[in-house]
């Protein structure tokens, strides 16, 4: 069985919150870098978190094209292999 | 299948760059059993590239290479992933006659469009005639080559694979002959190619090897630094195969996630080299954690070189102090400087010396620009870092803007000259004449002092910010704000400053009209976002009002006036880094 993107989102929700370091509001369409205000230290620890959690490695061509929070969660759905 | 690395001692006599030519080097190497090992985020071996299966693979690609019809001394593109098709593509291109360059790859968040036309940028500056890109990056090259004059072949290893071997002999590449290109910064609009020959970069090889790290038999290498920088290129691809070393590599952005995988590599493999510019060491001390610790042993690493970025000495301390534990000792420190156009490297400290710091009084600093020793516990200082003596056959000067030698612990332009200088920027005499001087000297763009006969750097005259050792060049950022709507061209400023404990932020000025918070607001975010897409940094970015930025009588932006200007606004000097925008 696939992990379901809406459990993914909820995941990776946590991780957002806890690497922004604030109880920023955000929703699918928040742009990473504009709305969350994650700098290349924070992405680092963000790729980090996101690997450990969902046991994946995401190829740097592949993050050139995630902008917002929905990019991001189904680059993880794709990504993850079945459980 | 079980890899197994490469080993450390070789079966073949040490020569220490004592060759003519890169391809010469291989041949020689080739007839041991060290090579390149590649290690994935996990710490896994993933692939192993003997010197001699790279010698037999890199000829092949060099016949594949001449069947597309491509002509001696043309430029061949090639996206430089941390794997073993880019050193085979490269020494492909030495034993065709062919000139390669690389091409960064691009590991920033949305970056895409920016990626692309940074491609395009390099293959037209670049004159590439054709271009090689893995399967996973293909596709950018792709969508850059479309709308310039079409490419002679571009294509992946394996499409290259496919093709014909020639039988045309291979000529003899020449000591004069160009043997690479490299691009001085990721600028979309104005890249610079430097032209390095075989002999200036042999040369400075030379020096390196023997005289910076006395490289000696048992010498084994690790590194995550990007082939398409000149400290991974030259340092770490080219430097152990003319010293015939193995080396151990990891890719940059697993190093950047992953830092003690680095560290791991340097310990279970008994590595003794090993460099890094600053930040890469402050990385792995925010990471490293006790458990880790336990795990390590880095007794071995006997020089951990560090450049490419002005040297901070608290975050070597920092990281001395949390690797003391796991035998890390603070005498491998070997500070160095260089710059592209001296092929890699100028100079050196000495060995098992560790970090020598001068402490001047930062006012006779400021203002008369001398360096006055004085006591660290005194209260206002700076600290320098000594980067030692040139190069044997090297020279380095310190001159005032007329060019006059200037005294022992007097501040001024950093000159160099030796046979390790590039050939000049590629098709822009005007850059070159600007920089390489009468009488062969090289204007570095680097400030300075020399305090018996070593060298202390203080800063940069020159306008490229150095973020986490890149080269980023100020009108590149300047660019991107002009493209806004907002903006009007001229009207944006970008430079870097320093607080009081010497924590460098990079910051972009943009002069508008808005005065509707909102508005600025967007403005100031999207500005954050498309220098964070485009250089992978964060920057601090004022929206002020019209003719704030000072001019020249020409009406020419005065970076080092807008700075002063912004550093008295923000009350600067006292301020602590500021993370978010003004505004």
């Amino acid at each position: 069985m696939t992990v379901k993107y809406d459990e993914i989102l909820d995941r990776l929700g946590l991780h957002l919150q806890q690497v922004a370091g604030t109880k920023l509001e955000f929703d699918e369409d928040t742009n990473l870098i504009e709305g969350l205000g994650l700098d290349s230290y924070k992405v680092l620890d963000l790729m980090l978190e996101v690997e450990d959690e969902f046991d994946i490695s995401v190829p740097m061509n592949l993050l050139t094209d995630v902008h917002t929070v929905r990019d991001l969660a189904q680059l993880i759905e794709q990504l993850k292999p079945a459980q | 299948m079980n890899l197994e690395a490469t080993s450390t001692n070789n079966n073949k006599p040490q020569r220490l760059a004592d060759f003519e030519t890169l391809v010469e080097a291989l041949d020689y190497a080739a007839t041991g059993v060290t090579g390149c090992n590649f290690y994935d985020a996990r710490g896994k071996l993933q692939a192993v590239l003997p010197y001699s299966e790279l010698h037999v693979r890199a000829q092949k690609s060099a016949r594949r290479l001449l069947q597309l019809g491509l002509q001696r001394g043309d430029h061949v593109a090639l996206i430089a992933d941390t794997e073993p098709e880019f050193i085979v593509l490269f020494f492909a291109c030495r034993y065709a006659g062919l000139i390669p360059f690389a091409v960064p790859v691009s590991v920033n968040l949305g970056s895409h469009e920016v990626y692309v036309r940074q491609i395009r940028g390099l293959l037209d500056g670049g004159q590439a005639v054709a271009a090689l890109a893995s399967v996973d990056f293909i596709r950018f090259v792709e969508e850059a080559a479309e709308g310039l004059p079409p490419l002679k072949w571009l294509g992946t290893p394996e499409q290259l694979a496919n093709v014909a071997e020639s039988d045309i002999a291979f000529q003899p590449n020449q000591p004069d002959e160009p043997a690479y290109l490299q691009f001085t910064s990721g600028s979309t609009r104005f890249p610079q190619g430097v032209v390095i020959t075989e002999k200036a970069v042999m040369s400075n090889l030379q020096g390196i090897v023997r005289t910076g790290l006395e490289l000696r038999p048992g010498d084994r290498s690790a590194s995550w630094l990007p082939f398409y920088h000149d400290m991974g290129l030259v340092g770490f691809v080219l430097g152990p195969i003319v010293s015939q070393l193995s080396v151990d590599y990891l890719r940059t952005r697993d190093f950047a996630i992953r830092p003690i995988q680095w560290l791991r590599l340097i310990s279970r493999n008994r590595c003794s080299i090993a460099f890094s510019p600053p930040f890469g060491l402050a990385l792995c001390a925010r990471r490293v954690r006790s458990a880790d610790l336990e795990e390590l042993d880095l007794s071995s690493w006997r020089v951990a070189g560090i450049g490419a970025e002005m040297i901070r000495p608290d975050v070597l301390d920092n990281f001395a102090k949390a690797l003391a534990p796991a035998g890390f000792n603070p005498h491998a420190y070997l500070p160095c400087y260089g710059l592209a156009e001296a092929s890699l490297a100028v100079s050196f400290s000495r060995l098992d010396q560790g970090l020598d710091v001068m402490c001047v009084d930062a006012k006779a600093m400021a203002e008369r620009g001398v360096a006055v020793r004085v006591q660290a516990e005194s209260r206002k200082v700076n600290e320098f870092v000594n980067c030692g003596r040139a190069l044997p056959g090297h020279s380095i000067n310190i001159v005032d803007d007329n060019g006059i030698e200037l005294p022992d612990l007097r501040v001024g332009r950093v000159v160099m000259k030796g046979p390790s200088l590039m050939a000049g920027y590629l098709n822009n005499p005007q850059a070159t004449s600007e920089v390489l001087m009468p009488e062969g000297w090289l204007d570095t763009g680097d400030l300075g002092y020399v305090f018996e006969g070593d060298l202390y750097l203080t800063g940069r005259r020159k306008d490229i910010i150095i973020v986490n050792g890149r080269n980023i060049r100020a009108q590149d950022m300047e660019a991107l704000a002009e493209e806004q709507p907002e903006v009007r061209m001229g009207d944006a400023s970008a430079f870097e400053v320093a607080d009081s404990n010497g924590h460098q932020t990079v910051v972009l000025v943009v002069e508008c009209r808005i005065s509707d918070t909102t508005e600025r607001q967007s403005l100031i975010v999207r500005l954050q976002r498309l220098v964070y897409e485009s250089f992978g940094i964060h920057c601090l970015v004022e929206v002020a009002p019209l003719h704030t930025l000072p001019r020249t009588s020409s009406g020419k932006l005065s970076r080092a006036a807008a700075r002063e200007g912004f550093m008295e606004r923000a009350d600067w000097n006292q301020a602590t880094t500021a993370e978010a925008g003004l505004g």
